[in-house]
């Protein structure tokens, strides 16, 4: 087959596979160095799926901090509806000591990462890790609340200071008089056990005065 | 049915689209019924890399291109009609 006529077969290929339903994505750009996938409205629905239901959150916005898209979960994190938070830029949400770093954060584009605080509408202190991806002069960013890893940092701690507690009074245990004030402290405690018992076997005074 | 012995099937996609995951269901299902035990897929992410899409000058995805045996052969879409694409792989004559 000649070139022509194989250009005409695949041109009837693809022209087949459109008008079937078959393809949702075309590759466009006149050269290499700007081709990009367009992906038709529907196939887009499977990642939207993914962002609109993961637990992380994940906001696009200018590299000035305009938010342009924001997820469900970045929404409940800020606890601000989506319409509100379209009408200030991402920089809002910090404290004023931090903006000037969330600005040049943004500002650098590329890949890049951070460790920052937001404030929620309610004023909960939200610590977040930021992974950002510029493209197209966009920046996607995903937020990942840094709270669990904090309680479990606490929880951690606790468990340490009982642990070390713990160990603490086993070795005053060991000594013999830690030993002999304990078999005091449990013979009061006995003593006063019995006394109860033998409190609740006697007669109350009401059934005295009636009996 | 004459079939060589090494295929080496290269499916462009974009990613996760709802085309591009049938497309690869149905060209797996095609070679373990057609060429159990001797071909290759290759699966190339266009949404990864659009660049790639120049060697084998890719305008839709799903497309899947057949690398080996050669000649190089091109099928656009999903692969849903097996017929279309048995014949497009050249593993079946295209009845008129």
């Amino acid at each position: 087959m000649t070139e022509p006529v194989i250009d005409l077969l695949e041109a009837e290929e693809l022209r087949k596979a459109i008008i079937g339903g078959e393809v949702d994505a075309f590759v466009v750009g006149r050269d290499e160095s700007n081709q990009k996938v367009l992906l038709l409205a529907n196939a887009y629905q499977r990642y939207r799926q993914l962002v609109e239901t993961m637990q992380q959150g994940a906001v696009t916005t200018s590299l000035e901090g305009g938010i342009l898209y924001a997820n469900r979960r970045f929404t409940e994190l800020l606890r601000t509806p989506l319409t509100r938070l379209y009408t200030a830029p991402l920089q809002t949400h910090v404290s004023a000591a931090d903006r000037p770093r969330l600005s040049a954060f943004l500002a650098r584009g590329g890949r890049a990462s951070l460790e920052i605080a937001f404030n929620s509408a309610d004023g909960t202190r939200i610590p977040t890790r930021l992974s950002m991806a510029v493209y197209d002069g966009y920046a996607s960013i995903l937020v990942t609340d840094l709270r669990p890893l904090e309680w479990a940092g606490l929880a951690v701690d606790a468990l340490d200071s009982i642990r070390s507690s713990v160990e603490k009074l086993n070795a005053e245990l060991r000594e013999p008089k830690a030993r002999q004030a304990l078999d005091n402290i449990s013979e009061h405690i006995n003593g006063l056990a019995r006394l109860i018992d033998s409190l609740q076997e006697s007669p109350g005074p009401a059934e005295s005065k009636n009996g | 049915m004459t079939t060589s012995d090494k295929w080496l099937l290269r499916l462009y996609t974009a990613g996760q689209t709802p085309k591009s995951l049938t497309a690869l269901e149905n060209l797996k299902r095609l070679c373990d019924e057609h060429l159990a035990g001797k071909y290759r897929i290759e699966v190339v992410d266009l949404l990864k890399n659009p660049r790639l899409a120049k060697d084998d000058q890719i305008v839709a995805i799903p497309t899947l291109v057949r690398q080996l045996p050669s000649p190089m052969r091109k099928i656009i879409g999903d692969l849903s009609d097996t017929e279309r694409a048995l014949v497009g792989l050249q593993l079946k004559k295209a009845t008129s």
